[in-house]
């Protein structure tokens, strides 16, 4: 069996053309996500360790500027041009229909950190200003401000995140120049993300649903975000090493790596019976003894084992990345089988045009080839930048970060 | 005549100037992530952006969302622009819903179109109780895929808004589920949460029973203030029927979990019905029976049982569970860590 080999070539000719020629129109249902489409072609680049080498400092300069364009005049990001109706047109009365959006704010600063700008043309001050009107009592964000000052938006973790890694980003370490910028409801957060893990110890996207890897990703990277600029999280118990909460948290973590990689495998244990008896205690013995033995595993049975997102479901790419950096984040990353995630990811989902699709015999998108890349990145990969899990950027990113004036 | 719709020639938008679509690069700007847009969805964004400024409530507006939406589900102002129209024009709620229908049962995964029914639900003056055939269609969902992460969601929303915490066919409908697929881990969540969740309505949101705050102490998280001890039973005696129809799905197993930590019982009440899983001869039922007794044994007062555990440990390890090798060595370790 040939080595796998990670097609460097490849992939950083599809992100070449993910930047450079328009994505096909089946993006089109994409549209208000560009700002994050952007974040994953840059720093796939990035991440490729050929974004300055590919792309000319004018070309840089041009994408810093459509970031900018983008930036709402009272503080934040849009995701996309579409919602605007430009500046003589806005007035206070329409200007609800082109909204500050909490992903896309936070997307938009990374992506500026990326191409090494110095954030001196952000809205400081008034993004952060508007952070806390996107908070809801219960201590979760929403995604838009709409009419009457609404909260808009699904509830769920995905925001959370994102505000808090805006947070980071703009307040940084000391918080200079915000004393009299009011903060978010931090304690509020943090209860509302507590609050999101079942009773199986994954995190879902709000209270009582069910478990799922993206949101519990998006759970452990908010509760990081809140930490690195400041100590009082750090009791919290699901990051405290040994508590119930951080045990079943691992244990729903690992329990995310199968070899089930395709649908045909899913029900292929056996012994699924559909009639339904009433159990009885003197008849269990012998029922349980009637059922077949379960046979060992052998090796080459899980030569391939990716990662699902909920229970039940079978391997996607990208969930390699949610339930691989979620490891990282609490320092267990080494509780994988790493070998057969990079087989998965090499053998079965990376795509020969370059990319990485969802699943096996899948076209590469932008969003799975991001992630199934970082995955390996995780894994040391020759060839990939390191990538630091929270902010999901190469190192030198967060480390460009932490230059900026505020953070000094 | 659809196909061919054009709004610069439409008479009933000649009032109107679109505004196209400003990508930055007259200004010099270089766009990321451009697309290859379709032409009717630059026109027709152009004219609602033309809308959108003009902050028009109208029928003409109404109608150019649906254009938008049917090309981009996700655009994320258009949804409540809508919902804005609806209400200012005081439109059939029930027929939005219809329309709704067609566009879920086209757009599997799509967050907004169910947070749009959710907000058009919320609304008591129109639905002062549950439409009649609002769970059927979640049941036509279901059948598409019975794992649908944002259905389920809006379901659970359903249950605490109209608390239909007791209502039969909320149960009867996850039951069905689980007869057709005892491995759908949603509807075993929704199950729980019908269950176990928190019916006070002045607290909707509260996270696993009892969550509390940063305060509340590790032991008491997720434990129920009021324990319905026959209730309890009865799920613990469904999780076991569901485990002997597929003693490899770990649904139930955690599902009897959950229970058990609820009601504040432990998992040792369960290890005869567990140990039957497991022969002394090393033949195995179930490999998450394997991990149950380990995770008894690692408890053990005194630590007597802490060398069964580590067989349990490595039976996983060698034969039942090697993808979770790591993890099994780093419990083994743990063992000797926990405090006796």
């Amino acid at each position: 069996m040939a080595e796998p080999r990670f097609n460097t070539e490849r992939h950083v000719k599809y992100y070449l053309r993910c930047l450079k020629t328009f994505l096909p129109t089946l993006y089109t249902s994409n549209d208000s996500n560009r700002m994050l489409l952007a974040y994953l072609t840059l720093s796939g680049l990035d991440v490729l360790g050929v974004l300055h080498s590919k792309t000319t400092a004018e070309e840089r300069q041009g994408y810093i500027d459509w970031i900018y364009h983008c930036q709402v005049p009272s503080g934040g990001f849009r995701g996309f041009p579409g919602t605007d109706f430009g500046l003589e047109s806005r007035t206070t009365e329409n200007e609800v229909w082109d909204p500050a959006n909490i992903p896309a704010t936070f997307f938009a600063l990374v992506n500026l950190l990326i191409l090494e700008d110095d954030l001196e043309r952000v809205k400081r001050k008034e993004c952060l200003q508007w952070l806390p009107k996107v908070q809801r009592a219960d201590g979760s964000f929403g995604e838009v401000l709409g009419p009457g000052g609404r909260v808009e938006g699904v509830r769920d973790l995905r925001y959370c995140c994102c505000a808090a890694g805006t947070r980071y980003i703009l307040r940084g370490k000391a918080g200079k120049g915000l004393e009299d910028v009011e903060d978010i409801d931090v304690p509020k957060l943090v209860s509302f993300i507590g609050a999101c893990q079942t009773y199986d110890g994954g995190m879902a996207e709000s209270p009582f649903r069910e478990s799922h890897g993206g949101h519990t990703y998006c759970a452990i990277s908010s509760l990081d975000f809140l930490n690195r600029v400041s100590n009082d999280v750090k009791s919290v118990p699901l990051l405290s090493f040994g508590s119930k909460e951080n045990e079943a948290l691992l244990a729903w973590l690992v329990s995310r790596q199968t070899a089930k990689i395709s649908e045909s495998e899913l029900d292929e244990d056996g012994s699924d019976t559909q009639d339904e008896q009433s159990i009885d205690t003197i008849e269990a013995d012998s029922r349980i003894s009637a059922l077949p033995d379960i046979q060992s595993i052998s090796a080459d049975t899980i030569l391939y084992a990716g990662f699902n997102g909920r229970c039940n479901k079978i391997a996607d790419t990208c969930y390699s990345f949610w339930n691989g950096a979620t490891l990282r984040m609490l320092d267990r990353y080494s509780l994988i089988d790493g070998d057969s995630n990079r087989r998965y990811l090499l053998e079965k989902t990376q795509h020969m045009v370059g990319g990485f699709g969802k699943g096996i015999g899948d076209p590469p998108d932008l969003l799975h080839s991001y992630f199934g890349m970082v995955s390996l990145a995780f894994q040391g990969e020759a060839g990939l930048s390191q990538v630091d899990p929270t902010v999901v950027t190469s190192k030198r990113t967060v480390q460009h970060l932490e230059s900026l004036p505020w953070w000094q | 005549m659809e196909e061919e719709h054009s709004y610069a020639n439409d008479p009933e938008w000649a009032s109107v100037t679109p505004i196209p679509l400003d990508d930055g690069s007259d200004s010099g700007a270089m766009p990321l992530a451009t697309i290859a847009y379709p032409p009717e969805y630059l026109e027709a964004t152009s004219y609602l952006r033309a809308v959108m400024a003009a902050n028009e409530m109208s029928e003409r507006a109404l109608k150019l969302t649906e254009d938008v939406i049917s090309m981009n589900p996700a655009h994320y102002t258009v949804w409540i622009y809508r919902a804005k129209i609806l209400f200012a024009l005081d439109k059939d709620l029930i027929d939005e819903l219809n329309w709704l229908n067609g566009v879920s049962l086209k757009y599997l995964k799509n967050y907004q179109i169910w947070h749009h029914r959710q907000v058009l639900m919320s609304s008591r003056t129109h639905f002062p109780t549950l439409p009649p055939k609002e769970l059927d269609f979640l049941m036509e969902m279901f059948a598409q895929d019975s794992k649908n992460y944002h259905v389920w969601t809006y379901r659970h929303w359903l249950v605490r808004h109209f608390q239909l915490w007791d209502l039969p066919q909320e149960l009867d409908d996850t039951h069905t589920l689980l007869k057709a697929d005892v491995r759908n881990n949603s509807a075993w969540n929704h199950r729980y949460m019908l269950r176990f969740g928190p019916r006070d309505a002045a607290e909707p949101d509260a996270g696993l029973a009892n969550a509390g705050d940063m305060t509340t102490s590790t032991a008491d998280k997720g434990r129920l203030p009021v324990v319905d001890e026959e209730l309890v039973d009865a799920e613990l005696k469904y999780a076991q029927e569901q485990i002997l129809r597929a003693p490899e799905n770990r649904s139930p197993w955690w599902y009897a979990r959950g229970v058990l930590h609820a009601a504040a019982r432990d998992l040792e009440e369960w290890e005869g019905f567990v140990g039957m899983f497991v022969g002394d001869d090393g033949a195995v039922k179930s490999s998450h029976a394997v991990e149950w007794l380990a995770d008894v044994y690692a408890k053990s007062a005194g630590g007597e049982r802490r060398p069964r555990a580590v067989d349990m440990f490595t039976l996983l390890k060698e034969k039942y569970d090697p993808i979770r090798k790591n993890y099994w060595d780093y419990r083994i370790r743990m063992l000797d860590q926990v405090a006796v």
